[in-house]
C-alpha cells in the first residue's frame, strides 16, 4: 500500500512587509516598501504510512501549521512536491478534499449562532453523505464524545471543550481517511483533554484512519503517538519512535535522592546539575554514562534513605530538543 | 462502532442528485441564514424598514420629478418607473445573495477563516459568494417586481411572451454581469487583505447602473457611455432588460449582453481562481 503522505524536499518562503517605525516610516512605505523573506519551512521530507498516528512537534513558529496547510492544499509550497492520498494537495480536487479533515484547535468552523446539528446537516449536504449513514455516524460520534444532548444548543453557548468535541464530530462525519489535527486540545481542561484523547485513540483503533497531530501537550503525544516528527526553525530534526527521542536527545538521567540527614550536602553540584530541593530530597541531572559513578561516589560519602533513577519528563526533553535543534536524521 | 475506513464516494451517488446538489445546498444555506436572522429579529426588522423607507423616498422623488415633466431622457413616467423597479429587483437579488458574502471575504482572508471554506469538496466560488443569504434586503426584489407590474399596468401593456422571455434572459444576464464585477472586486481582498473600498466601488457601480443610458449621450459624457457599455458593461445591466419590456427590442443589444455575460463570468472566475492561488492563509 502506498504511503498516505509523501513529502519530498518541500520548502515554503513568505515575503513579509517590514514596517518602518513612526509616521515618517508609514509615509515612506506608501511609496517604497521593504520586504523580508521568511523561510517558514526548509527542505522537509517525510512519509506517513496508512493507519499511522504521528505527532508533529515543534516550538511556536517552527513551521508545523504551515506544513499542515500545504498538506491540506490551502497554500502552495515555494519548492518541492507532496502527494497526499495520491493527490497533489494544492490542486484541491474534490475527490481529495472529500477524504481528509483538518481540525484547528484555535479556529471554529461551525456556524456560531446556530446549533451544531445545523452545521452537521450542512456538512452532510456538502459531502453528499447518505442520510441513513449520516444519522448512524452522528449517533456514534455524539455518544463516544458524550455530547448527545448538546447538539441542539447554539455553538456560541457551548464551552470550549464542548465546542471542540463538536468540531471533531464535524471533521469525522464524512469518514475521512486522513485526519490532520492542529492543536486540538489547546486551552482545554485536563478532563476535556483526556476525553478527546480517548475518542481519538478509540476512533483510530477502530477505523485505522491515518492521523497527523500537532500539539504542545506532551500528554496528548504520549497517549496517542508512537512516531514523532520534530521540526524547529523550519527544519526537520527528528523522525522516529517516540521512545527514540530519549535515546537520541536524552543524554541525562534524573537522580532523585533522599538523604538521611535533614538537609542535603552542599557540594552536590560537582556531580551534576542540581534541580529542585525539598527538605532532604534533591533532584540531580547527571550525564547518562556517569550515573553509576556518581551514585557510588555519593553512596560512599553520604547516608542515603532512598534513591531513584528516572528519565527526565518528555516535556523537558522536547523543550531541550527545540532549544538545541539537532542533527537531521 | 461501524468501520469508517471507507470514505464516501460521490460518484456512487445519483448523478441527478449531484447536479441538483448546489440548489439543495443553496436552499439549505438560505434556511439557516433565515433562522439566524430571525433569532436577532430586532436587527432584522430595522434592516427591512430601512430598505422599504429608502424605496419610498426614491419613489416620492421620481413622482416629484414627473409632476413637472412628462419625459426624462426620452423615458416616460411609466417606462422610467419600470426602469426603477427593474434596478431595485436586480440590486435586491445581488444584495440578497452575494453582497454580504463578498463584503465579508476580506475578513475571511485577514483572519484565516477562509481556510475552512477552501477545504470543502465543493466549488470555492459558490461557497464563498453564496454562503449567506441576506434576507433583510430580499423585500427589495418583491418591491421591485411590484413596481414593474404597476408600471406595466398603468401603461396598459399588452402581454407579449417573447418580451417576457427576453426580459427573463436579459435580467439574468444583468445579475450575472453585476455579480462578475463584484467577484473581481472581492478577489482583490486576497492581495489587499483589508478591502473596505468594496462597498464604495459597489455604490459607484449601482449609481451608474441606476440611470438610463440616454443621460450619458451628450457631450463629454458620451465617453462614459462607451466605456461603461462596451468595456465595463455596467450600463447594460438594467438598461437592456428594461428596454426589452418598455421600448423597441434591439436584437444586437440582446446579443451583446449575452456575449458580455459569458465574457464577464469567465474573466471574473479566472481572476478569482488566480487570487485564490495567491492566498497565504493567516497565521494560526
Amino acid at each position: 500500500m502506498p504511503p498516505i503522505i509523501e513529502v519530498d524536499h518541500i520548502s515554503k518562503n513568505y515575503s513579509v512587509f517590514r514596517k518602518k517605525e513612526g509616521f515618517k516610516g508609514a509615509l515612506q512605505s506608501l511609496f517604497k516598501r521593504e520586504y523580508n523573506t521568511v523561510e517558514a519551512v526548509k527542505d522537509i521530507s517525510f512519509s506517513i504510512e496508512p493507519g499511522e498516528f504521528v505527532a508533529f512537534l515543534g516550538p511556536n513558529g517552527a513551521g508545523k501549521t504551515t506544513t499542515l496547510k500545504m498538506l491540506s492544499g490551502l497554500i502552495f509550497p515555494s519548492v518541492g512536491t507532496a502527494k497526499v492520498l495520491g493527490y497533489t494537495p494544492w490542486e484541491r480536487q474534490d475527490q481529495f478534499r472529500r477524504q481528509f479533515s483538518l481540525v484547528m484547535g484555535q479556529k471554529n468552523q461551525l456556524w456560531w449562532d446556530l446549533p451544531a446539528s445545523d452545521s452537521f446537516e450542512l456538512h452532510r449536504e456538502i459531502y453528499n453523505i447518505p442520510n441513513q449513514q449520516f444519522r448512524q455516524t452522528l449517533g456514534q460520534l455524539t455518544e463516544l464524545l458524550g455530547v448527545k444532548d448538546l447538539t441542539r444548543q447554539a455553538v456560541r453557548e457551548l464551552s470550549l471543550g464542548e465546542r471542540m468535541k463538536m468540531e471533531l464530530i464535524a471533521a469525522l462525519l464524512h469518514r475521512p481517511r486522513l485526519l490532520l489535527l492542529d492543536e486540538p486540545t489547546i486551552g482545554l481542561d485536563v478532563v476535556a483533554q483526556v476525553t478527546i484523547q480517548k475518542c481519538l485513540r478509540e476512533y483510530h483503533e477502530r477505523n485505522k484512519v491515518t492521523v497527523l497531530l500537532t500539539s504542545h501537550y506532551m500528554r496528548d503525544v504520549e497517549a496517542l503517538c508512537r512516531r514523532v516528527i520534530v521540526i524547529a526553525h523550519g527544519k526537520l530534526i527528528y523522525d522516529g519512535e517516540l521512545s527514540g527521542i530519549r535515546d537520541k536527545f536524552g543524554q541525562e538521567k534524573l537522580l532523585k535522592i533522599e538523604f538521611q540527614a535533614d538537609q542535603p550536602p552542599p557540594d552536590l553540584s560537582q556531580y551534576g546539575q542540581v534541580g529542585t530541593i525539598e527538605g532532604p530530597t534533591v533532584e540531580l541531572r547527571v550525564e547518562r554514562p556517569k550515573v553509576a559513578e556518581v551514585l557510588s561516589n555519593i553512596l560512599a560519602r553520604h547516608t542515603i534513605a532512598d534513591v531513584s533513577v528516572q528519565d527526565p519528563p518528555l516535556e523537558q526533553l522536547i523543550a531541550r530538543v527545540f532549544e538545541e535543534g539537532g542533527p537531521s536524521t | 462502532m461501524q468501520d469508517h475506513s471507507v470514505p464516501i464516494d460521490i460518484n456512487s451517488a445519483n448523478p441527478v442528485q449531484n447536479k441538483t446538489r448546489y440548489f439543495r445546498l443553496l436552499a439549505r444555506l438560505g434556511t439557516f441564514t433565515l433562522i439566524r436572522e430571525l433569532s436577532f429579529r430586532g436587527n432584522f426588522l430595522v434592516k427591512v424598514i430601512v430598505e422599504v423607507l429608502w424605496l419610498a423616498i426614491l419613489l416620492a422623488f421620481y413622482e416629484t420629478v414627473f409632476a413637472r415633466t412628462s419625459v426624462v431622457a426620452s423615458w416616460s413616467k411609466q417606462d422610467y418607473m419600470f426602469f426603477v423597479g427593474c434596478f431595485f429587483a436586480l440590486n435586491g437579488v445581488i444584495e440578497t445573495l452575494f453582497l454580504e458574502n463578498c463584503n465579508e471575504f476580506s475578513n475571511l482572508v485577514r483572519t484565516g477563516d477562509l481556510d475552512f471554506l477552501l477545504l470543502k469538496p465543493i466549488d470555492e466560488q459558490f461557497l464563498i459568494t453564496c454562503r449567506r443569504v441576506d434576507w433583510s434586503v430580499s423585500p427589495n426584489i418583491i418591491m421591485g417586481f411590484c413596481i414593474m407590474g404597476v408600471s406595466l399596468w398603468n401603461k396598459g401593456w399588452e402581454f407579449d411572451a417573447l418580451r417576457v422571455a427576453m426580459f427573463g434572459i436579459t435580467f439574468t444576464c444583468g445579475v450575472a454581469i453585476a455579480y462578475s464585477f463584484m467577484l473581481v472586486l472581492t478577489s482583490c481582498s486576497v492581495w489587499l487583505v483589508r478591502n473596505q473600498s468594496l462597498m464604495e466601488m459597489w455604490w459607484l457601480f449601482s449609481s451608474l447602473a441606476r440611470y438610463p443610458r440616454e443621460i450619458y449621450q451628450r457631450g463629454w459624457a458620451q465617453s462614459l457611455d462607451i466605456v461603461f457599455t462596451y468595456i465595463l458593461p455596467i450600463l447594460l445591466v438594467v438598461n437592456v432588460p428594461s428596454r426589452v419590456m418598455m421600448k423597441a427590442m434591439q436584437p444586437e443589444m440582446i446579443a451583446f449582453i449575452l456575449v458580455a455575460t459569458v465574457v464577464s463570468l469567465s474573466l471574473s472566475r479566472w481572476f478569482f481562481l488566480k487570487a485564490l492561488r495567491s492566498y497565504r492563509s493567516a497565521s494560526s
